[in-house]
């Protein structure tokens, strides 16, 4: 029985050493990245966790009070609740709430073209308008030019929702104030072009659906 | 007579251990709650460096890991006190405790150092949100192993003057909860402060 008891520290020790040393193995060489090493080290520093709570405070062992277990597993679900919680909200907060960006989409929304008699960049009189047509999972054309002012409308023809997003996967931007839209079939979405410059396009849950859009200035329009 | 009564002064006291040592999870749970706040803080504004140096240009992950191998071993020999504690054999028992004390001290240095070097080159509580969560959490933390530390010490020295009396034992039950506690924590600091700056 005492024995035992050193013999668990022991394997406690050894594996709580293998699980601070893979996730620095895989930190240090770069094994993933991003998002899946993220969860990678998290996952395995709640393995650890599982370890030590066994094997050093030897919880569950001794068959009577069942009373930390329930309250450790009570407090895990309160600390889900509030940081998972906080992370969700404050995501959306930063978001929807980023200054400039509010102030682009209100700009394009009301077509204010000067605030203070500055210009805002956002366009007086629509130009042509550009069509991307989203069908079998595919964006065509994958490539528009247009010029300053002009419109993008977006329409898709498969039977699922798509969320359109700016940007190439994983690296979400927005373009004027827009960043993201949802495309159902026959609800076309058109976005005024008023930034200029080349920028991509995709559909945040197939990323395979993107394509890019050139705008060009061409000095009219405002 | 006699070992009945002994058979039932042995089960109050054990009764009596199961409640204290209950009420100290109370406590560690709590105490957890408030670092799982400090952590979901640190989630939120880790990106708030509003041009000053992110983590990665700030942490070294190869003190972090010192740091973390220090502290995990401290645990380890903390468990092994208590084995000795448990077994009534008090110079085994300050022997590990004190292995313990050292390795406890040594991770508090390394820190220090860090916090130490990071205001030096003017990465304060104050520069950004980023390094305000950063150092509260850590600090925090910090704060934590220093009372351990104090904790630690006084109880030895009650050990040394007294003997492993079934008081001083339940007491340092409660410090190695305390203390494994602590470690547990600081995986997460590790993983998700240190590691998961360079993810």
């Amino acid at each position: 029985m005492k024995h035992g008891q050193t013999k668990s520290y022991v394997i406690g020790f050894i594996l709580s050493l293998i699980f601070t040393l893979v996730p620095y193995y895989l930190v240090q060489h770069k094994v993933a990245v991003g998002r899946n090493l993220l969860v990678a080290i998290l996952g395995l520093a709640v393995v650890q966790l599982i370890i030590q709570v066994v094997y050093f405070l030897h919880l569950g062992r001794k068959p009577t009070p069942r009373w930390e277990i329930g309250f450790l597993l009570s407090t895990i679900s309160i600390i889900l609740v509030v940081t998972a919680g906080s992370l969700v909200i404050i995501h959306n907060l930063h978001s929807n709430m980023s200054i400039p960006d509010q102030e682009k989409t209100l700009v394009n929304s009301e077509a204010i073209y000067q605030v203070n008699g500055k210009l805002t960049g956002a366009c007086q009189m629509i130009r042509a308008n550009h069509q991307v047509i989203i069908k079998n999972n595919t964006a065509s054309p994958r490539y528009v030019s247009a010029d300053k002012c002009d419109t993008l409308t977006f329409v898709n023809q498969d039977s699922q929702r798509h969320t359109i997003t700016f940007g190439t996967h994983t690296t979400h931007s927005s373009y004027a104030g827009v960043s993201e839209f949802e495309l159902r079939q026959g609800k076309p979405e058109t976005i005024t072009l008023s930034e200029t410059g080349g920028f991509n396009y995709h559909d945040h849950q197939r990323p395979s659906i993107a394509g890019s859009f050139l705008v060009l200035y061409n000095g009219q329009g405002q | 007579m006699n070992e009945q009564a002994l058979t039932h002064h042995e089960r109050l006291e054990a009764a009596a251990n199961d409640r204290v040592k209950f009420g100290f999870w109370i406590y560690l749970m709590t105490d957890l709650l408030m670092f799982s706040v400090l952590f979901a803080c640190y989630a939120v504004l880790h990106g708030n460096h509003v041009g000053s140096p992110a983590g990665r240009e700030l942490f070294s992950l190869p003190l972090a890991l010192k740091e973390t191998l220090i502290l995990l071993t401290s645990s380890f020999t903390c468990g092994i006190a208590m084995v000795a504690a448990r077994r009534g054999n008090k110079n085994m028992t300050l022997f590990w405790f004190a292995i313990t004390f050292i390795l406890g001290l040594l991770f508090l240095k390394f820190e220090l150092t860090e916090f130490r070097q990071f205001i030096l080159e003017g990465h304060t509580l104050k520069t950004n949100a980023f390094l305000s969560s950063f150092f509260v959490l850590v600090g925090t933390h910090g704060l934590h192993i220093t009372s351990g530390l104090l904790w630690m010490g006084t109880t030895m020295i009650f050990v040394m003057k007294r003997g492993l009396n079934s008081a001083l034992v339940r007491k340092l039950s409660l410090l190695s909860l305390f203390w494994h506690f602590l470690d547990i924590v600081w995986i997460f600091i590790f993983t998700i402060v240190y590691l998961g700056a360079f993810a």
